[in-house]
């Protein structure tokens, strides 16, 4: 650790190059040769600061169907096809416990329609009806036995089901230009196929319903064979029919899911979130700085500096684990903002007191940083042990508020115990001895002992 | 610095705290007393939906707005407007989809056009389990804390009172809050954890002046010393809590009304965070001593282990 002052200033410069690299990216290698580009901060923003919406889906338990954790899982990669089929950038998906998918889709428009997307369970079924046509709207009950009838009279009709949207090969939206409608034609592939064809073969001149999510969307007549192909006819709006397509191309969920917690914030809300608390951060920073500087003078000075380091390597944190900054986020890094000052508080009067003891400069500095260690030390790791418990147990806004922080407790000791202590002993050692005892505020002659 | 008993007059600082923490406990009692919920407990805790619309007009009052929902019914939506910004708030019970689209297309015909700014919808199962993780997170923290503590100070005492202060501190904090009938939602999680981040942290850099005192083993009684390290520390408490507060006190005034009630708690978090270290902690930890050394078997403190730089 005996390291010439100079080569410790260096080092410091270093990091916080590689810092401001990683958050704003100004260079960037294209094909081997380093390009400038314009700095953008390289942050994700939680979706309360940009806009988006907040899925959390709960896996329900049905008859029949049990609830596990890799139908969990297979659910989530339908849910992911229909999210990527939505054209949201950069959605996240995760599974929480054993049964909850949590669903991110950062600036969305229409959070409506994606919710609808990505609840429904989508299982198309092709139903053998016989003579009996089926209404539009009409809908079998959780059995399967019984139909609703859309005016609400329930008659008893078992569902006889020929084949299901799980043996799809493709579905696309199209346009038929003479009904002036949009319809979806589908494929089916293998078993399936053959399937469809042996029932249309047997069935001509029988309704064959189809239903989804066991609610009917057309029950027309099978008047030929069909080979494995052919079309849903619904009186589609053009989104509705595009919808269907891509629900039915991504299949079906193993298990219906239910959204038990949503939060959307507008894009709106999100600016100006983003705007204030940019704003407030800004003028806190200076206000900080400034008390800091004020009260302190040169080594408050420093503090500060390492403080705007400390800023700068939160967000190269962040920016590097691909973490995610949201309000409580905030919170986070301006109570570690807090932690920061205060570990370098706690060293400048050890050391004002060394001074006025009558210590020289070079024995105060080294004095009051090793007595400072264990109230700094002590005094985070409390605070670390409740956010640990915090990210080990809790959920969402919590987790985030629980990381900050022990990101910021962890960056704030290495710039009080490092970085402030380097630039101290680099002004010591150039000769701006006066300018740093000049905060034990000594008389004239003690001072000019000191340093 | 001059230096005061401070520690002498224990009794007073004791009564001291007690008397601010009173009109909380107070407004929590009354509004128990009186059959309404302690707390105003937000959609996040209850369950619920909660909307924040912006209507074109900003001068759309929440009368209008509940004239607007009279048709559907929705009695029971709690409608607030944003003075700053001139936005409503909408707080109903849990509405599924089609239930919302039918109270905004109600908003739209009754009161004219907007833009969605928020939607919070929770589930109650939610709810309650957010209050089961924050008391659960809370007493295992708390236990990983006094063991901590306790094996870096060398005696219990030092733990039991630092917990004591943490306690003093959410108390009064939730008391404000019944006080203020301000929302309890996820952003008071927010704030109690910041209790939880702060509390020990500012109390444990006052124990380690005590500590250091302490190992320096002066043969001055041990309120004396406890006095002593108290304003020994006391420049340092005062400048972290200034500058701390001086920077929640700008996110206060400049972030705008989402971040107000938030602010507000985090403020009242550090102020009682850093003097319940002088009021509560310290007093406590000397009378611990006092009874202990009565009945002989005080403990020995000894000086924090040195890690080396």
């Amino acid at each position: 650790m005996r390291s010439h002052p100079a080569v410790r200033l260096l080092v410091i410069l270093l990091i916080v190059s590689a810092a401001f690299q990683v958050v704003f990216q100004p260079v960037r290698l294209e094909g081997g040769i380093p390009v400038l580009q314009p700095l953008q901060p390289n942050i994700r923003l939680g979706l309360d600061l940009q806009g988006g919406m907040r899925l959390v889906l709960e896996a329900e338990e049905v008859p029949g169907v049990e609830v596990t954790p890799e139908k969990v899982d297979a659910a989530m990669r339908v849910i992911q096809h229909r999210v990527d089929a939505l054209g949201v950038a950069e959605p996240v998906l995760q599974r929480q416990g054993a049964k909850r998918i949590i669903v991110e889709l950062p600036g969305l428009r229409d959070p409506q329609r994606a919710k609808e997307m990505i609840g429904k369970t989508a299982l198309l079924e092709f139903i053998d009806t016989g003579p009996q046509a089926m209404p539009h709207g009409a809908e079998w009950t959780a059995d399967g036995r019984r139909v609703r009838l859309p005016d609400g009279t329930l008659i008893d009709f078992p569902k006889r089901v020929i084949v299901t949207g799980a043996d799809l090969r493709d579905a696309r939206a199209e346009f038929d230009p003479n009904q002036v409608a949009w319809f979806v034609r589908f494929a089916f592939a293998g078993e399936g196929a053959r399937r469809f064809e042996e029932h249309t073969a047997r069935a001509i001149g029988q309704h064959l319903t189809i239903a989804l999510d066991n609610r009917v969307i057309s029950s027309p007549v099978i008047r030929a064979r069909i080979p494995g192909e052919g079309v849903i006819e619904g009186n589609f709006a053009a989104a509705e029919a595009g919808d269907l397509a891509i629900l039915l191309r991504g299949g079906a969920l193993p298990v219906p899911v239910t959204p038990i917690e949503e939060r959307t914030v507008g894009p709106t809300l999100g600016r100006d979130s983003i705007d204030m608390s940019l704003r407030a951060g800004w003028i806190a920073a200076i206000i900080v700085v400034l008390f800091v500087t004020l009260y302190y003078r040169l080594p408050g000075f420093l503090a500060s500096m390492a403080l705007a380091i400390y800023t700068l390597m939160i967000l190269a944190v962040f920016s590097g684990l691909g973490a995610t900054l949201t309000l409580p986020g905030i919170a986070g890094i301006i109570l570690g903002l807090g932690i920061a000052v205060d570990g370098n508080v706690i060293i400048f009067e050890r050391i004002k007191e060394e001074l006025r003891m009558g210590k020289t400069l070079r024995a105060a500095i080294e004095v009051g940083w090793r007595r400072a260690l264990s109230a700094i030390v002590d005094s985070n790791v409390t605070t670390v042990i409740a956010m640990v418990v915090l990210l080990w147990l809790g959920t969402g806004p919590i987790r985030g508020f629980a990381v900050t922080l022990i990101i910021g407790v962890a960056v704030s000791v290495f710039t009080a115990l490092l970085v402030t202590r380097w630039l101290v002993e680099f002004c010591a050692s150039v000769g701006l001895g006066r300018g740093l005892t000049s905060m034990a505020r000594l008389p004239r002659t003690a001072a000019e002992a000191g340093s | 610095m001059k230096v005061w008993d401070l520690i002498g007059k224990r009794r007073w600082l004791y009564l001291g705290s007690l008397l601010v923490m009173a009109p909380g406990i107070l407004a929590l009692a009354i509004h128990v007393a009186a059959g309404r919920p302690a707390l105003n407990w937000g959609v996040d805790f209850t369950g619920g939906t909660l909307m924040t619309v912006r209507f074109e007009d900003r001068d759309v009052s929440t009368g209008q707005v509940r004239a607007a929902l009279q048709p559907i019914g929705h009695e029971e939506a709690l409608i607030q407007r944003i003075e700053e910004t001139g936005d409503i708030s909408l707080r109903t019970g849990d509405l599924d989809d089609r239930e919302r689209a039918r109270l905004q297309e109600a908003l739209r015909q009754g009161v004219g056009p907007f833009t969605v700014l928020s939607v919070d919808d929770v589930g109650p199962k939610i709810g309650r389990e957010l209050r089961d993780i924050a008391i659960l997170a809370l007493l295992i923290g708390l236990a990983l804390q006094v063991v901590y503590v306790t094996a870096r100070f060398g005696s219990v005492h030092f733990a039991v009172a630092a917990n004591v202060a943490l306690f003093h501190d959410l108390l009064l904090v939730i008391g404000v809050f019944a006080l203020t009938r301000a929302t309890v939602d996820a952003s008071f999680v927010a704030v109690l954890l910041t209790v939880i981040g702060y509390s020990i942290n500012d109390t444990i850099v006052v124990f380690d002046r005590i500590r250091e005192n302490l190992a320096l083993r002066t043969r001055e009684p041990f309120p004396g010393l406890v006095n002593r390290s108290l304003f020994e520390a006391l420049v340092r408490s005062i400048n972290t809590g200034v500058t701390t507060l001086l920077a929640i006190l700008a996110v206060y005034v400049f972030g705008g009304p989402t971040l107000r009630d938030f602010s507000f708690g985090l403020m009242v978090a550090v102020l009682t965070g850093a003097y319940s270290s002088i009021s509560i902690a310290s007093p406590l930890l000397v009378d611990m001593h006092l009874r202990a050394e009565r009945r002989g078997t005080a403990p020995q403190v000894r000086a924090a282990p040195e890690p080396q730089p």
